[in-house]
């Protein structure tokens, strides 16, 4: 999407935009029953995507006399298999949860301690328009000195759209650097884009710290695990746990934490000098080879050398290395989607993709493929330009800071008090810091800094509790959302509808987002005039009333048209009426889906024939369109696109070394750095985390029924171990980092390495406002330092090293 | 019609998602011990390496079901199809269909003050034709079918592939097919050596001669 630029300066890094224009209203949205109840019953199901998670998977709400009553999968959508899982079920109990947030609420206590008055939307919007004026009127007009954070979502540009293009403020803040960023980046770096696994084919799958039994990703896990077990696709999970994933392995490789690199590193060794890698492939696609050929054997990154490190057996290694080139090209080094590991975390996404590479399993089926995107039609609307705005804090904290930033590194100077200018307030958009961000107390003394904290959440989080003021949103089955259109090997667009009217006083970010710039936008054009030279300087030639619109200064214009509106010119404009007919009537459209799709049996549906599938893209593209290939959402193609048009050359190589890095002080080749590396010393613990398959982080923490399935999280540490220190089952631990202490249950197994602790991501909310959830087992993110790796800033999740008590 | 289900185990990831979607079809009550559906695990080391089994459970609706033999009122019963029900109206909670299950498949549901267990969602599997578990399933562990129809998709199923019961020396007829695993390693890891592995092709007229015998009392 496109921002117009008014003026000269733009100081923001990113400028997506997902905007509006004008269409007529939309029709209706109701798939009708296919069977007419009586009238005493009104019944409806209406298709919507699913927000437990990030996978947005097709679903259908079974509508009963208004009340929401079923969540089944809706077949149609391609990426999600016809099927959802036990968290997209339970999001019924996400809608009617007796803890949402129902009313806007304002601070009447000190902050943190959870006293609240219930406002209007307009007192509200007033309080926030009142502290906004005096911050800024202090700040002389710098938009950038209030923060704002969003977590993944439909919605997120359009809040971004808000925080960063209308109202002008740099400091943005996703969760790429405490999710993937590394990955996503690794691997667009080095082949030109992250790519999608093509599980569906691959032969021989290494699966190292990605868990797609517990961590659901669509399509993967539906396609990975009907064809494990001698049914096509052989599979090496690499692990410091035995995972659910595990247990469907042919080989299970247990590994000690952070030292992955040299897992892969030792595998390109045994391929490059048994010469059993793609050596056509290679010479036709690869550049600077010869480099990195001769960088991996003078290192000596031997099996032997890396079984001292790993803890893998050299033979292992070998007979892996040796295994994936047979099966090559339809083998795959798993990208993975995890957070950080290790300081070393882009390096490792480097040579896992390379090594993928070096059997050419890289935009083939049963490889990496790219897929392809349907477009989607875009607008644009005018990003007023404020000359005293002024560049994001944390620029220098790494290599290369993007327009989401550095989570932990823009935490950190802003609790420490070392920020270049005042950070005054914050926005917080569907995101919880508090327990997604390394080191707990430092983001509350980040918090407590703050004039004005605005969080809009549909929950009372342990991050609205340190709010100024609360403004709820509603739940994902109450709203319209931006349609969104997929790139893959079976490429669609899906639509997430309203299903029931939003319930108390609850909104929708668009709405929320008009009344707050409906608001605001006067009151700071006043402050704007009074200390921006620019358009000081402009107003001498141009009456005032025309500069505010024409230069973007009403901020609630990208927002005056309903969702609805917005969708249906997306659509139409490239795809014509019956295209948006198709899609609000099942939630999903592609070209020639009414002849494609096809039921093969009650569990399997077609979507595309096996011959329309986007398999190999590249080499029918003549020039490299950035917007024509998948990109995972969680960071902006933007961002690493200047980088990225060089990779993809007209010859599409696949780059071995990154000669731009070097000036960064980057590696340009991935290099094992035994300085970087965390060791365990005796009596220590190193503490990792991870997901399950029955909570989304710590958004779906007070739902019932999942908490049905698991009521809190326990620590797992290796039970030999564990009997030493006269641990068992259920026993009380207490466990100390440098940053923080928690206390949590006990899971003595032999299913996690040595040295090693491990607990799931996600619980131990302190937030009283949730009945279910607070209290639950323990919060990871107090105990994990706050470092970061030093490319993107990526927080470093698993170095911290702890201390076990039984108490 | 007679209604069974085919499990193909070996997908099930434990992500429970059954589970849910049976509780959220069905308005099963909360609770630990209130399951419709549930996963077996069954982990351990060999050799002092890890390795854990799941095998996805619910009731077997038995062609010879004693949970309906045992009940003195009638509750428990015979629907049409041979799904196995238990009437709340009539249910005295004597509760001794819960000892009679071989499958520990039921419960007592407070709120009904009844005991509760699977329906094979018959409510639904006219109009949908799959039951709540099998529809949201991500690795589509089930396949729910009709035993007399040829030409169901279970059945053409069963007729591919070798399969066992659980606890089958209880001699109830389950109706629940455990389809073996093609990989050796696999089968020999998670099936126990006395599980007897059959075929449609055997298995068929034992199961036709109970139906025959049993579905005289299947209510319509």
């Amino acid at each position: 999407m496109k921002v117009e630029i008014s003026r000269r300066r733009f100081l923001q890094g990113s400028v997506a935009l997902s905007v509006i224009s004008g269409a007529t209203l939309s029709t209706t949205n109701i798939m009708a029953s296919s069977k007419e109840k009586p009238k005493t019953m009104l019944m409806k199901k209406v298709p919507t995507i699913c927000e437990m998670c990030v996978n947005k998977c097709a679903a259908i709400a079974t509508v009963k006399n208004g009340i929401v009553t079923k969540l089944d999968p809706n077949p149609h959508f391609p990426k999600s298999r016809n099927m959802l899982c036990a968290r997209g079920v339970a999001g019924i109990h996400a809608l009617y949860d007796p803890d949402r947030l129902k009313y806007p609420l304002i601070r009447t206590g000190q902050r943190g301690d959870g006293k609240y008055k219930r406002a209007t939307w307009d007192e509200a919007y007033e309080y926030i328009k009142e502290k906004m004026v005096k911050i800024l009127d202090e700040e002389k007009d710098n938009r950038s000195c209030i923060g704002y954070c969003a977590g993944e979502g439909l919605a997120e540009h359009t809040y971004k759209t808000f925080m960063a293009d209308k109202f002008g403020s740099s400091n943005f803040l996703n969760h790429a650097t405490i999710c993937l960023q590394t990955a996503v980046s690794g691997y667009t770096l080095t082949i030109g884009g992250y790519g999608q696994a093509d599980l569906e084919n691959a032969k021989y799958v290494i699966m190292a710290g990605a868990n797609r039994a517990e961590a659901i990703l669509t399509p993967d896990t539906m396609d990975l695990f009907k064809r494990t077990r001698g049914r096509g696709a052989k599979l090496v999970v690499v692990d410091p746990r035995y995972t659910n994933t595990a247990m469907h392995a042919d080989t299970f490789v247990g590994i000690k934490p952070g030292t992955d690199l040299a897992f892969v590193l030792a595998l390109t060794y045994v391929a490059i000098i048994d010469q059993v890698y793609n050596r056509n492939y290679v010479a036709k696609n690869f550049v600077d080879f010869d480099k990195y050929k001769k960088h991996i054997i003078d290192s000596e990154y031997t099996p032997e050398w890396a079984e001292k490190i790993t803890g893998v057996p050299a033979d292992t290694i070998c007979k892996i290395a040796h295994d994936f080139m047979a099966a090559a090209p339809q083998a795959i080094y798993y990208q993975g989607r995890r957070s950080t590991w290790a300081k070393n975390d882009f390096q490792l996404r480097r040579a896992m993709a390379l090594f993928t590479a070096l059997g050419g399993g890289i935009d083939v089926k049963g490889g990496i493929v790219f897929g392809h995107r349907l477009p989607l039609g875009e607008h644009t609307t005018t990003a007023p330009m404020y000359a005293n705005a002024k560049p994001r804090i944390e620029k220098e904290a790494a290599a290369i800071i993007g327009a989401t930033g550095s989570w932990v590194a823009w935490r950190n100077m802003v609790a420490e008090g070392k920020t270049p200018y005042p950070i005054r307030g914050m926005f917080v958009y569907k995101q919880n810091p508090m327990l997604s961000v390394p080191d707990t107390a430092k983001t509350k003394r980040m918090f407590e800094k703050m004039d004005l904290v605005v969080v809009i959440d549909t929950m009372p989080s342990d991050t609205a509790m340190l709010a100024d003021v609360i403004l709820p949103e509603c739940t994902y089955l109450e709203r319209e959302d931006p349609v969104q259109s997929y790139a893959s090997i079976e490429p669609a667009i899906i639509i997430r509808e309203k299903v029931i009217e939003p319930m108390y006083e609850t909104k929708p970010v668009n709405d929320i987002m008009r009344g707050l710039a409906e608001k605001l936008s006067k009151p700071l054009w006043e402050i704007t005039k009074k200390y921006d030279e620019d358009v000081q300087e402009e107003l001498e030639t141009t009456p005032e009333a025309e500069f505010y619109e024409d230069g973007g200064f009403n901020l609630a214009e990208p927002f005056m048209h309903s969702q609805e509106e917005t969708n249906k010119h997306m659509v139409v404009s490239k795809h014509g009426e019956e295209a948006w007919k198709l899609l609000r009537e099942k939630g999903v459209y592609y070209p020639n889906m009414l002849t494609y799709f096809q039921k093969i049996n009650n569990n399997t549906y077609e979507c595309y024939p096996k011959d329309k599938k986007y398999y190999s893209v590249l080499k029918l593209e003549e020039t490299f369109d950035a917007t024509a290939f998948l990109h995972d959402t969680c960071v902006n193609p933007a961002d690493i696109a200047d980088l990225k048009r060089s990779f993809n050359t007209p010859n599409k190589k696949v780059e071995c070394y990154l000669g731009s890095m070097v000036a960064k002080g980057v590696d340009p080749m991935p290099k094992w750095r035994d300085e970087e590396h965390v060791k365990v010393p005796a009596g220590k613990f190193k503490f990792i985390s991870g997901r399950h398959a029955q909570f989304t982080q710590n958004s779906t923490q007070n739902n019932i029924m999942l908490l049905e399935l698991m009521r809190e999280n326990y620590a797992w540490i290796n039970d030999k171990e564990a009997e030493k220190l006269n641990i068992k089952f259920g026993d009380l631990i207490e466990v100390t980092s440098s940053v923080g202490k928690i206390r949590i249950k006990a899971y003595p197994t032999a299913k996690i390495v040595t040295e090693t602790l491990f607990f799931v991501h996600g619980f131990g909310a302190k937030s009283e406002a949730l009945t279910f959830a607070h209290r639950n087992g323990a919060s990871d993110n107090e105990i994990i330092e706050g470092t970061i790796e030093p490319v993107f800033g990526c927080s470093v999740m698993h170095d911290t090293l702890v201390s076990v008590r039984k108490v | 019609m007679n209604y069974a289900m085919a499990l193909d185990y070996q997908n099930c990831i434990n992500c429970k998602a059954c589970e849910v979607a049976c509780k959220e079809e069905n308005g099963v009550q909360l609770g630990a011990d209130k399951q419709r559906i549930w996963i077996g695990v069954v982990e351990g080391t060999i050799f002092g390496k890890p390795f854990a089994n799941l095998y996805p459970s619910q009731c077997n609706h038995c062609l010879d079901a004693p949970c309906v033999s045992v009940c003195p009122t009638n509750a428990s019963h015979f629907a049409d199809g041979g799904i196995v029900k238990v009437d709340p109206h009539k249910c005295i909670l004597c509760k001794g269909c819960m000892e009679a299950c071989p499958y520990d498949a039921r419960f007592v549901d407070d709120t009904m003050v009844a005991v509760d267990k699977c329906t094979f969602c018959d409510h639904r599997i006219g109009e949908e034709g799959t039951t709540a578990c099998q529809a949201t399933c991500p690795t589509k562990v089930r396949m729910f079918g009709d035993l007399d129809d040829e030409n169901s998709d279970l059945v053409k199923l069963l007729k591919t592939k070798r399969f066992f019961f659980q606890k089958e020396y209880t001699n109830t007829l389950p109706k629940l097919f455990y389809i073996l695993p093609d990989d050796e390693a696999y089968a020999k890891q998670s099936v126990s050596h006395n599980t007897i592995i059959h075929t449609w092709a055997e298995i068929k007229p034992l199961y036709d001669v109970a139906r025959t015998r049993r579905s005289k009392e299947w209510k319509r």
